[in-house]
């Protein structure tokens, strides 16, 4: 029998994860309300030149930072739960894994450049300018593994055929809508304003509230299959 | 309703495309499979089309342009640069799906897990050289079109030898499953396909040069550097999806050696109703 011991730990992990990710938002300057890209660069320095500004950037992005890893975890709890779908190969588990491998590491890129155009404000605008425009982009723009997280789960779950299946089915469709209100973020190199730019609706709030959403709504579902897994061990194992 | 898990399939429908995917959808033991396959597939034709059509940032350009030429450059392909690679981040994440049913492969044959685990970890990571770092930077260097020329051909620096010149991950991912393959009893691949691993993991060796030389052969637009690796490349992915449709084919969910493909015309293994007709 496999073991379980440490999952609901995994699982308790989300909410400070959760209070982690609401501090760095709440601590950047940059996010509340979003920083426009039509900022020139003189107005991008002075935004990291402010010294009501900095520490806030710095110590927002240095918890963002823990954020995106935190999430690992949570992700490995979901292919374990795709483990026992009931499937004929674990393609499925082992490709939210590589979602779990791919994802985070683009969104440490992001922190990285935000942090370098903190380090120095004083360098030349153009340079600074230069660093906060790859942060935004990457940040916003890097959508593929969270919709291939989603898809990848959903697919799981529409093949998990089995009289009691560890999702219901609602979870797929949830997942697949989650999927599409992500895309929009993809193109947000093509505008500096409008829905689709960074700051924009789609991109920005749209996108960051599906993440938001996705996170609440699949612990609460993560939790209940893991509860009803343990009850099943334990049935067996009595 | 769901299919009997031995014995007779329904019968395969024949007519449209619609009702033949939704039998396999239904019916086909080895949908999982068929779909990391078609997921490779449709990935690869339109990773060629993206890069080579849309973006034009394939065949790469000269490494020694000058400031005022890739200014020239970002100007002439600024839609296609912004709108390809937006593409191209939405559906980069295909990739876990088709490196698992690769990692699979190496999972069906006798070796380790280590191998299929090494694999997937390997490609997972291997996306952000292999394409997003590039789009990354063609992106921002699309946006603003009125940015310093010295700092566009930094972003132009990055893209191409973010692409061309960090194969590390390509280069030990192919050594992987060379090994896997050479080492397997159980029939996965045939053993030519792990010395055309090599080759491919040579290629990755051929192109590090591109660090040093800025024109010839070796620079990242060169005849070694580029034409030779795009060629292995290109030869090399249309032969593993040859032999990894096969695989497919062949598989019994077994984890002995795979057998053979049935010959043309002969009934199948898998007990389909033509079998009894």
């Amino acid at each position: 029998m496999r073991r379980a011991d440490g999952e609901v730990l995994l699982l308790w992990t989300l909410p400070g994860v959760a209070a982690i990710w609401l501090s760095g938002f709440l601590l950047f300057p940059g996010f509340v309300p979003p920083m426009s890209p039509t900022m020139s660069a003189e107005e991008v320095a002075a935004f990291y030149r402010d010294p009501e500004n900095l520490p806030r950037i710095r110590y927002g992005m240095i918890v963002f930072n823990w954020f995106a890893v935190g999430l690992i975890p949570v992700l490995a709890l979901i292919a374990l739960q795709i483990r026992r779908m009931a499937h004929r190969t674990p393609i499925f588990s082992y490709a939210i894994l590589a979602c779990a491998a791919g994802g985070p590491t683009i969104f440490l890129l992001a922190d990285l450049f935000w942090l370098l155009a903190a380090f120095r404000p004083e360098r030349d605008p153009q340079l600074t300018l230069l660093f906060n425009d790859l942060a935004w982009v990457t940040f916003s723009s890097q959508v593929g593994f969270l919709i291939a997280q989603s898809v990848i789960l959903a697919l799981a779950i529409y093949l998990d055929r089995q009289e009691r299946p560890v999702f219901r089915p609602w979870v797929a469709h949830f997942n697949l809508v989650v999927a599409v209100l992500l895309m929009p973020a993809a193109f947000a190199g093509a505008a500096l304003t409008g829905p689709f730019a960074w700051d924009g609706l789609l991109t920005f709030w749209v996108r960051n509230g599906a993440v938001a959403l996705w996170i609440v709504v699949m612990a609460v579902v993560l939790g209940g299959a893991i509860r009803r897994q343990r009850a099943e061990d334990e049935a067996v194992a009595a | 309703m769901s299919a009997p898990s031995t014995g007779a399939m329904p019968e395969r429908p024949s007519g449209s495309l619609v009702r033949k995917v939704a039998w396999h959808w239904r019916h086909d033991e080895k949908r999982e499979l068929w779909i990391g396959w078609w997921t490779l597939v449709v990935f690869y034709n339109l990773y060629g089309l993206l890069f080579f059509v849309v973006t034009r940032t394939q065949p790469p350009p000269q490494p020694s342009l000058d400031p005022a030429g890739i200014v020239r450059w970002f100007d002439d392909r600024h839609h296609g640069l912004i709108y390809g690679y937006a593409i191209v981040f939405i559906v980069g994440g295909a990739t876990a799906i088709m490196n698992a049913t690769l990692a699979y492969s190496m999972r069906r044959m006798s070796v380790s897990r280590a191998f299929a685990y090494a694999y997937l970890v390997i490609y997972a990571l291997a996306t952000l050289p292999g394409m997003l770092l590039m789009g990354i930077a063609c992106t921002v260097g699309a946006m603003r079109p009125d940015r310093d020329p010295e700092l566009l051909s930094w972003l132009y620096d990055f893209a191409f030898l973010s692409f061309e010149g960090t194969m590390g991950v390509f280069l030990v991912g192919s050594l992987v499953w060379m090994a896997a393959v050479l080492l397997d009893r159980n029939r996965v691949f045939p053993k030519w396909f792990g010395y055309l691993n090599l080759c491919n993991a040579l290629t990755e060796v051929v192109v590090a040069p591109a660090w040093i030389f800025k024109s010839g052969a070796f620079a990242w637009d060169g005849t070694i550097a580029w034409w030779t690796n795009m060629g292995v490349f290109v030869t090399y992915t249309a032969v593993f999806l040859t032999l990894l449709r096969r695989m497919i084919l062949r598989e019994d969910f077994g984890t002995g050696p795979l057998p053979d493909l049935p010959r043309e015309g002969a009934p199948q293994a898998s007990g389909s109703m033509e079998a009894t007709r």
